[in-house]
This record gives C-alpha cells, sequence and structure tokens, in this order.
C-alpha cells in the first residue's frame, strides 16, 4: 500500500511538471487583427489611426471641391511626436500617404528622397554615362500645393490597479499658396490596462 | 472500511487527472455575425449572417446604409446591443469590385469598439478605392486566450 502511495505520488509530480512547461511555439498571426499585447503604442493604434483620417479627409466637402476636376499635390511635412513614447511617426504618415495615394484622388512629391533624386539627376547630367538626348533635364519637377502635417500627444495616467493612456492625433491640410489651413480633424483612442482576478 | 482505506489514492488519482488536463490552450471563438455581399444602397436584412448564436442574442445589427460621397463608397453601420452589459466587439468592412474580387485583400484591419450595456453605436467606413462596388462586414467579440484547467 505505502509503495504504491510513494510511486502514484511521484508519477503525479512528474506529470504536473510536464504539463505546465513554457513551451514557446511560432506561428504566423493576423496583421489586421486587434493588438493588446500592452497599452504601449501599437499596430492597432496605427492602423486606426491612418484609417479614420484618410476616410475624413476623403469625405470632406473641401476636398471634394479640391479634386473635382485635379488631383492636388501634397507633401507630408512629418508628424511631431509628442507623446512620452518613442513612436515611428513616419509610419503613420507613410500609412496615410499610401491611402491617400491609393484612393486616386490626390497626388505626393516625397521630400524625405529628395537627396537620392538630386543624386541621380546629377549622375545622368554630369557623368558622361548617360545619353545627354536622354538624361532627365534639372528644373522639371512639379511643386506642391497643399502641406500635410500633425501632432500625436499623449495623456498617461496610473494607479495601483489601472493605467489609462488617451492618444490624440490632429491632422491638418495647409494650402502652401494662402497659408489657410483647408481641413482638419483629430482622432482619439483610450486605452485602458486592468489588474484582472482569476475567474474561471 | 476499504474505501476510506483507499481514500488518499483515490484523491491522487483524481489529482493526476487534473493536472494532465491542466494548462491546455484553447484557441479563442472567432466567430460572430456580419452580413453577405451588399451593392449600394441595398436591402440588408436578408442577407445577415449569424455564426454565433451567443453573440447574436446579446447584438444585432440594426441599419446598414451606404451612399457614394466625393467618388467613394461609405457605409454607416449601427451595432445595437441587446445585453445589459457592455460588449469589447471588433468590426471589419471588406471591399470588392465589381466582378466580386477582393479589393486590398488583408489589410481591412480589424477595428476595435466598446459597445455599453443596450447602446446602439454607429461607425462608418470609407471605400479605399472608387471602384468599389460591394462590400462586406463582419462582427465579432475581441478574442482572448483561453486556457482550460
Amino acid at each position: 500500500m505505502n509503495k504504491l502511495l510513494v510511486t502514484a505520488t511521484i508519477s503525479l509530480a512528474l506529470i504536473a511538471l510536464g504539463g505546465c512547461t513554457n513551451k514557446s511555439v511560432v506561428r504566423y498571426g493576423d496583421a489586421t487583427a486587434v493588438e493588446t499585447t500592452d497599452i504601449n503604442f501599437g499596430s492597432t493604434d496605427l492602423q486606426t489611426i491612418a484609417g479614420q483620417m484618410t476616410d475624413s479627409l476623403l469625405l470632406s466637402p473641401v476636398v471634394g471641391t479640391l479634386t473635382a476636376n485635379t488631383r492636388p499635390i501634397l507633401f507630408v511635412e512629418s508628424i511631431k511626436n509628442k507623446t512620452s513614447e518613442h513612436i515611428d511617426t513616419e509610419s503613420i504618415t507613410d500609412s496615410i500617404s499610401t491611402k491617400l495615394l491609393r484612393s486616386g484622388k490626390f497626388r505626393f512629391v516625397d521630400m524625405a528622397r529628395v537627396a537620392a533624386v538630386q543624386e541621380q539627376l546629377e549622375f545622368q547630367q554630369n557623368s558622361g554615362m548617360v545619353d545627354a538626348s536622354k538624361a532627365v533635364a534639372f528644373g522639371q519637377q512639379v511643386g506642391a500645393q497643399y502641406m500635410l502635417y500633425g501632432n500625436l500627444a499623449s495623456i498617461v495616467k496610473s494607479n495601483k490597479d489601472k493605467s489609462d493612456v488617451y492618444y490624440k492625433f490632429t491632422l491638418r491640410l495647409m494650402d502652401l499658396k494662402s497659408g489657410l489651413v483647408e481641413w482638419a480633424d483629430e482622432t482619439e483612442i483610450r486605452k485602458t490596462k486592468e489588474k484582472m482576478f482569476i475567474s474561471w | 472500511m476499504s474505501f476510506i482505506k483507499n481514500l488518499p489514492l483515490l484523491l491522487l488519482l483524481l489529482l493526476s487527472v487534473f493536472f494532465i488536463s491542466a494548462c491546455k490552450n484553447v484557441p479563442p471563438v472567432t466567430s460572430g455575425i456580419g452580413s453577405e455581399k451588399l451593392a449600394l444602397e441595398q436591402k440588408y436584412s436578408k442577407h445577415l449572417q449569424v455564426h454565433n448564436k451567443e453573440l447574436a442574442s446579446q447584438l444585432h445589427i440594426s441599419e446598414i446604409k451606404s451612399r457614394k460621397q466625393n467618388d467613394l463608397l461609405q457605409v454607416n453601420l449601427s451595432l445595437t446591443s441587446t445585453y445589459k452589459k457592455s460588449l469589447q466587439l471588433q468590426y471589419q468592412f471588406q471591399w470588392f469590385d465589381k466582378d466580386g474580387f477582393v479589393i486590398e485583400a488583408g489589410k481591412s484591419p480589424w477595428q476595435s469598439l466598446e459597445l455599453h450595456g443596450m447602446q446602439t453605436q454607429t461607425v462608418s467606413s470609407l471605400a479605399p478605392t472608387p471602384n468599389v462596388a460591394t462590400f462586406s462586414l463582419y462582427v465579432r467579440k475581441v478574442p482572448e486566450k483561453y486556457f482550460k484547467y
């Protein structure tokens, strides 16, 4: 009887140890899924902001007038990160400009690649390796008519049980000729993290 | 008498069964309610799909409206809660062209939405390109990882 008990206890301990080991598994997830790994700025926030801002801009009556017969040329200045986190705001502007471009309503000039373009044109004009009649000449590019710029701000609060973060993203469209802000909108995101008690 | 003698053994057996089933990772419930492909201004009531009866008893799609705005298809979706507690939901729109081909496959993100008890809330979405002819939508609860003990 005692022997049996000892054997059972040992086997039970082994099962208990083996059953609950931490096994890490790698798998592909859904890139469009709602992501709530932690409270910091994440992929869902980026997708929400980019989606809402693009929708709002494309739906506004002002943009309807601006894009009636022509496709205005935009450049994205930058999104100022005023939050306490490190956030790659270029990624937000990339998403917004890609969506706007794909809507077929706007055209963009990319100020982040000016140096590379200049280098290429200089190569075509001055290196002597490119057929002069086919080389792209300087001074033929088109300038932007509108500037897209904005801010990302956050308010973070927490106590011992709960943390709360509020993001506010503001985006504006300025007419470079007149200096008028033609369109502006803001979107808000609230995320909370609470300690959960074990529930069955 | 022999039963009492064997009681510790029986308990051990029960415990071991308990431990064998412990820490099992169960995939979350990701079914919900949604619509079939709907064209512009099409009546939606006959084209709704219920894949999750539990969610359908707590929530229903009260209105789907669509219109063309600045050449782009805009959709309004009204969700009504028939449940007294808050629901953590997410919704997704999908867009199709006139031949029924999906536009920007896998790029339409799930958007999260908190619906308070008995609340009706309307969300809106805009087609990404002007050549969208039909759309479909889906609503489900935010899936959480379940552990079975």
